[in-house]
């Protein structure tokens, strides 16, 4: 089941490659379906799963069946390398809580962004072939179990995207794209090397063999005791902690990491903007979540406080960036930033609170963010620039697009009834009620306050009051006697038509119900969440040695 | 499930459904759908009046309350914590019961009159969509039962009061107060919210009743201190939504919204949700959070009436009189008088709508004139309107025979009683600013009514190049066809219809005393202080200290007469059933057989100053209202004393009022131009630094690269090339020995051969 949901975008990908390139309608129809067919298997996946097991470590007596779901596990590559022992590497799938709610957010972006593909009119073919690429590189990544295979799935994601933002990206295409691949290169490479230090480090309870199984790696009674990393060497866990963390940190995008994020919006596309603030920033805080926080608990209670204090700055830096914004595009990338600061201050709590909060979160900004994007890209295929004052008056003029804009700026700044509030309290409530993070929740809350500055005023200025002198459009009189807008060069509907409403209709109804209800997600990660919390405790640790 | 909690929930519900009906279908319904709203709330309101009957009126219990919740987030078993579910759910008690009636009753009026004022606008029925979901968000914020629900529904009025300030969103200026009532309501909120996050830190609850239990029970491991933030921070969302000092500036602004809004959420309903609130907390705050509360709300009774005595608009004039009677409430509730506070919630929210809705009449009557320099006799052409406007205003000014005298009086003689009991000195600054701005208040409202209503009409002195400019409706869609009032006098100034003209005549008839105690001297008397009492502390163990600090000899003395004499007791009336949650306060003061007493010294003390201080309240009171009442005849009617003249010799004073003392500048050239600019030094920071390095790096790298390039080129390769140049060489000249002639190799070999023997034979020999 989980080998289908991952390896269906590529092989949609292979019978594109088999479709001639002038059969743009095709292809992108073979996309949708793929991704279509993805959602369901999603929703599946969703139904079938038994929120009462854990996950995060195997079950007692070391097998992970018991513990994840949908488990899929095949010896792989097996070297030997002579004295130095045996390289297993298994193909090892499987999902729990923290893993599934990111399986169905990965589906549910993919169909939206192969949606937003679809004017996508330059090398239609090329494009969606590594869409398609993309799309099982992100869902290898969440369901992968052996660190190589999820190494893999990591660095195979990196290509497409290279390609997708320096081929179909803005004028300063090649620099953002560059920037990103090298950035993010940069980090994983020292993580190539962790890998195989933990790889001889740990031992399968079972097998008794090295692996490179998370499961086996999050339990800290499998380590060698002096091996390199195993317990006793302190300062290389220490070192391994540091370097994993600035890998994932430099995804999420973490200060100061996180330059290459406004470029790599601001010139990428929109669906790929929607793909990389949707998904692809979720991996660095899952990758903390599942291979950073579990495999070293005591450096990471040593943490907290670091890692807090660079959530707060993200949450206030990235507000106050976001708020000296021109350009609108930009403007929600620093709220990004701003928002999955959230996340990193909730994984800091290390409460059962803080870190559903920090989950949930990723899951919420996921669509709201998926959102912010898609609309910021129907305003800039009608006017062809994102200058937030080449605007004014729009509400009067494209209602419905005012009216899911000014629903999704508010769920973005949090307002209750929608669902990134509930994750942002959580946050709160979990860094507070945490003796290390309580000062950096109170000064953290200052982000509720910009975070509503700079959507509100740039709400306003786009959205109310009259056109501005200067604005990207003309205003005209027409036949009925109102006053319409025209935008040069657009032949489409001036408000928002079927396709666009087809991908912002279903992530509203999904705001709007986690909003009220998040009962249908959060229930499946709470008893994960209780248990990462316990592997993550210093007296389950204390215990252990 | 108790009957009327499914009721209560109906009641929430229904505006909701008005809201979602209109928001997706007003212009394919006729008359855009306005219908479905007055009837939904007409539906809402019958049930909250049926509710009223029951509890209020038939059941008459002051210890009735109903309780109903579910599980909204199940956390399952926490580490440390154990099994944690998130509940939310509804409280019934009197005062639910009573706050339900009169936001239903006055939103219902206030649809019906929105059926006449905005009849004709483009948006027309997005209004009473929008009225909708104001409705449902503070129905929600009255039926919370815990904190983390009333702090979403607190939120979403917040939202609802956002959209219906900027309704007319084509003006900037409505736009820019939108936007400021939201930001500043938010700083607010996150001060509310941190108190919030205290107290669950602690019991890992939000719901009052579990927070009540905890405190009661001593759970509290924090210090007192911590005890006492919570508390001012909780008050925090009140400073923000009931506009006190320092957070009280964006509501003059948001007079920009249409007028039944400014009487249904900022004048009766919104902003005294911050007043419920902090009513809903009383329980826990500690004597030093009351105290921050009084003197707050003292200080902002105060500023708005000065602010409000020049003002020249009708609707700021009876905004920053709202803003003052909020100030009074808040008062109330940090000098203890719980009920009396409450008591003028109710009384304010029915003469206030009143006012405003009356504004409402004369500015749609004037053609959307606002200012009063250029109304004047329109008692003659608006009698009901100048009826019920006069009489709403004698409540707010504090006559006697109306409503707004016996929950004023209430308020004042607690906070004289409140004085005594805090030892007096700057104690008494309270009870003086109380006074004083009754008396400002009086003034000021006397000059509104003699402005607008007697004297001869003053349309034509409007200079020719403010004439349009005022003209605040233009954007909202000429309805009368015409707007050139011009100027011939009141042209066309006519009596509004029924639709706006019964809501007046119901607001004003409910600002009576007699619809709330039979004694027009003493509200104490009537239903309402029955039926609302006093929630005991459940914060007296972790003050103990401080209260019997201030507690001299003599007055702990009259704390146990109060015992002992129940009847001098404010509340007289008999309370049956202890309030479960007040059971484990300290013993040797509980509960007396007759009357309701207060285990907690302070609290009876309280009781009994302020019952004492009954009468000199009075007196005070009327007459600093005469005196404010006759200053206003003085200058206004009889133009004794001149205005202009007057206002020119306190210059600085009255700039200094007029510009409302210079609030909007201090925080412009403050808080907001810091954040400005701080955000664009972060912007390039961000830019040039941050990303700077990393280009730096990048920029390092490759020349790096180029560097290592050359030494490559040069060095490495130099040497691979120079050890091809020596191989080669040397090839070349061992090439030469290769002849290929059999003879020469055979001659080497010879060579060879004897070499070896030389060898050979030279070790052998040594």
């Amino acid at each position: 089941m989980l080998s289908l949901i991952v390896f269906l975008p590529i092989l949609a990908g292979l019978v594109i490659l088999a479709v001639p390139s002038s059969q743009k309608q095709v292809i992108r129809i073979i996309s949708l379906v793929a991704a279509l067919v993805q959602i369901v298997l999603a929703i599946v996946i969703w139904r079938g799963y038994d929120p009462s097991l854990a996950g995060i470590i195997a079950a007692p007596g070391g097998s992970p069946a018991g513990s994840f779901q949908f488990i899929e596990r095949v010896p792989w590559i097996s070297l030997d390398l002579g004295g130095f022992g045996k390289l297993n590497i298994e193909y090892f799938l499987g999902v729990d809580g923290i893993s599934i709610t990111m399986v169905i957010l990965t589906a549910l972006i993919s169909t939206i962004g192969v949606l937003s593909s679809w004017t996508i009119q330059k090398q239609v073919k090329g494009y969606f072939i590594l869409y398609n690429l993309l799309a099982t590189a992100m869902m290898g990544c969440f369901v992968a179990l052996d660190f190589f295979l999820f190494y893999v799935f990591w660095e195979i994601m990196l290509l497409p995207m290279y390609f997708l933002i320096g081929i179909w990206g803005g004028p300063n295409r090649e620099y953002a794209a560059i920037k990103f691949f090298l950035y993010t290169l940069f980090g994983s490479v020292f993580m190539l090397l962790v890998m195989i230090g933990l790889y001889f480090s740990v031992i399968d309870p079972v097998t008794h063999n090295h692996t490179f199984s998370l499961v086996a790696m999050a339990s800290q009674e499998n380590y060698i005791k002096d091996a390199i990393l195993g317990p006793d060497n302190v300062f290389w866990r220490y070192v391994a902690f540091i370097v994993l963390f600035v890998g994932f940190a430099i995804k999420v995008p973490m200060f100061p990491f996180h330059t290459w994020l406004p470029d790599a919006h601001v010139e990428a596309p929109t669906p790929i903007s929607v793909i990389l603030a949707g998904v692809l920033l979720k991996l660095g805080t899952y990758g903390m979540m599942r291979i950073n926080f579990p495999l070293f608990p005591e450096v990471f209670q040593a943490s907290l406080f670091v890692i807090g204090v660079f959530g707060a700055i993200n949450i206030i830096y990235g507000a106050f960036c976001a708020l000296a914004q021109q350009d609108l595009k930009k403007m929600v990338a620093y709220s990004s930033i701003s928002h999955m600061g959230y996340v990193l201050l909730g994984l800091a709590a290390a409460n059962s609170e803080g870190m559903l909060g920090a989950l949930y979160q990723m899951f919420n900004h996921g669509t709201i963010t998926a959102m912010l994007f898609l609309l910021v890209g129907v305003i800039y295929d009608r006017a062809h620039t994102r200058q937030i004052d080449k605007f004014g008056g729009l509400a009067s003029y494209m209602p419905v697009y005012a009216g899911i804009v000014t629903v999704a700026w508010f769920a973005s700044l949090g307002l209750p009834g929608l669902s990134g509030f509930i994750s942002e309290a959580f946050v709160f409530v979990g860094a507070f009620s945490s003796v290390t993070t309580r000062n950096i929740a109170i000064v953290s809350v200052l982000g509720i306050v910009f975070g509503a500055a700079y959507l509100l005023w740039s709400l306003q200025r786009m959205f109310l009051g009259t056109r501005k002198p200067d604005a990207a459009y003309d205003l005209e009189v027409g036949s009925d006697g109102h006053e319409h807008i025209h935008f040069h060069d657009w032949k489409g509907k001036l408000d928002l038509d079927g396709r666009e409403l087809a991908m912002l209709v279903p992530l509203t109804v999904i705001i709007i119900i986690l909003g009220i209800y998040p009962m249908p997600v959060i229930g499946l990660l709470t008893t994960s969440i209780n248990k990462l919390v316990t592997v993550l405790s210093p007296v389950v640790l204390t215990t252990m040695n | 499930m108790h009957s009327l909690i499914q009721l209560s929930i109906v009641v929430l519900l229904l505006p909701l459904l008005s809201f979602v009906i209109l928001i997706f279908f007003n212009r394919k319904l006729p008359r855009r759908g306005d219908f479905v709203g007055v009837g939904i709330l007409g539906t809402a309101l019958a049930i909250s009046l049926y509710m009223f009957w029951t509890v209020i009126v038939q059941t008459y219990d002051p210890a009735f309350k109903l309780a109903w919740d579910f599980t909204w987030i199940d956390f399952g078993n926490v580490p440390g914590v154990g099994p944690l579910e998130i509940r939310m759910g509804i409280f019934v008690d009197n005062l639910t019961v009573i706050m339900l009636a009169m936001v239903t009753l006055i939103s219902f009026l206030v649809h019906l009159y929105s059926t006449g004022y905005m009849a004709g606008d483009k948006h027309y029925g997005r209004f009473f969509a929008y009225l909708g979901i104001f409705t449902f968000s503070m129905l929600g914020i009255v039926l919370s039962d815990n904190l983390f629900s009333i702090y979403m529904f607190w939120e979403l009025v917040g939202l609802s009061s956002y959209l219906l300030i900027g309704f007319f969103f084509e003006k900037q200026s409505a736009a820019d107060a939108q936007k400021k009532a939201f930001l500043v309501n938010r700083v607010g909120d996150i001060g509310m919210w941190l108190g919030i996050l205290i107290l669950y830190s602690q019991f890992h609850t939000f719901g009052y009743q579990q927070i009540f239990d905890n405190l009661a029970a001593g759970k509290f491991t924090m210090s007192n201190a911590w005890l006492t933030a919570a508390g001012i921070l909780l008050f925090m969302g009140c400073v923000g939504k009931s506009a006190q000092l320092p957070l009280h500036i964006w509501l003059p602004d948001a007079m920009e919204g249409p007028t039944p809004v400014s009487a249904l959420i900022h004048a009766a309903t919104m902003v005294a949700a911050g007043v419920y609130f902090v009513a809903r907390i009383f329980a826990l705050l500690t004597p030093d959070a009351l105290h921050v509360i009084a003197f707050c709300g003292a200080l902002t009774a105060f500023m708005a009436a000065t602010i409000a005595i020049t003002q020249h608009d009708i609707k700021r004039v009876l905004a920053y009189s709202t803003v003052s009677q909020l100030g009074y409430m808040v008062l109330g509730l940090g000098v203890g008088a719980y009920s009396a506070a409450l008591f003028h919630l109710l009384t304010h929210a029915f003469f206030k709508a009143c006012l405003f809705l009356g504004s409402g009449a004369i500015i749609h009557a004037m053609h959307h004139e606002q200012d009063m320099r250029w109304m004047g006799g329109l008692r003659k052409h608006m009698p009901w309107t100048f009826a019920t406007f006069t009489f709403a205003t004698l409540a707010l000014a504090g006559l006697p025979l109306t409503s707004g005298f016996m929950s004023k009086d209430a308020i004042l003689a607690s906070a004289i009683g409140f004085a005594k009991v805090e030892g007096g000195g700057i104690y008494y600054l309270i009870p003086v600013l109380g006074f004083f701005s009754a008396m400002l208040t009086a003034f000021y409202m006397g000059r509104q009514i003699w402005l607008v209503f007697f004297g001869e009409s003053r349309t034509h002195l409007k200079p020719a190049e403010e004439h349009h400019g005022h003209d605040a409706h233009a954007a909202h869609g000429a309805h009368h066809g015409h707007n050139d009032h011009g100027h011939e006098e009141h042209h066309g100034v006519h009596e509004v219809a029924w639709n706006m003209r019964a809501p007046l005549v119901i607001l004003a008839s409910l600002s009576v005393f007699a619809v709330f105690s039979p004694d027009p001297l003493d509200g104490a008397k009537g239903w309402f202080m029955h039926m609302v009492q006093t929630p005991e502390t459940v914060v007296g163990r972790y003050t103990t200290e401080h209260a019997s600090a201030n507690l001299s000899a003599p007055s702990a003395l009259m704390a146990e007469s109060v015992q002992a004499e129940p009847a001098h007791h404010t509340m007289t009336d008999a309370v049956p059933a202890a309030n479960p949650a007040h059971g484990a306060t300290e013993a040797g003061h509980g509960e007396s057989a007759e009357g309701h007493t207060f285990s907690d010294h302070r609290q009876a003390e309280l009781a009994h100053e302020s019952h004492a201080a009954h009468y000199t309240a009075i007196i005070i009171s009327s007459i600093m209202v005469v005196i404010g009442i006759s200053m206003a005849l003085i200058v206004y009617a009889f133009r004794i004393i001149n205005p202009e003249k007057t206002s020119e010799a306190i210059r600085p004073l009255y700039l200094f009022s007029f510009n409302k003392w210079y609030w909007d500048e201090m925080y412009e050239a403050t808080v907001i131009r810091f954040s400005i600019v701080l955000s664009k030094m972060l912007a390039w920071f961000d830019a040039k630094i941050v990303d700077g390095i990393v280009n730096g790096v990048a920029i390092m790298t490759r020349n790096f690269a180029f560097a290592n390039g050359s030494f490559d080129k040069y060095v490495v390769d130099g040497l691979v090339n120079f050890t091809a140049f020596f191989v080669n060489t040397t090839g070349a000249v061992l090439r030469k020995l290769q002849t290929g002639k059999v003879q020469t190799y055979i001659v080497m070999a010879l060579f060879a051969v004897l070499g070896y023997f030389v060898y050979y034979l030279t070790k052998l020999i040594y």
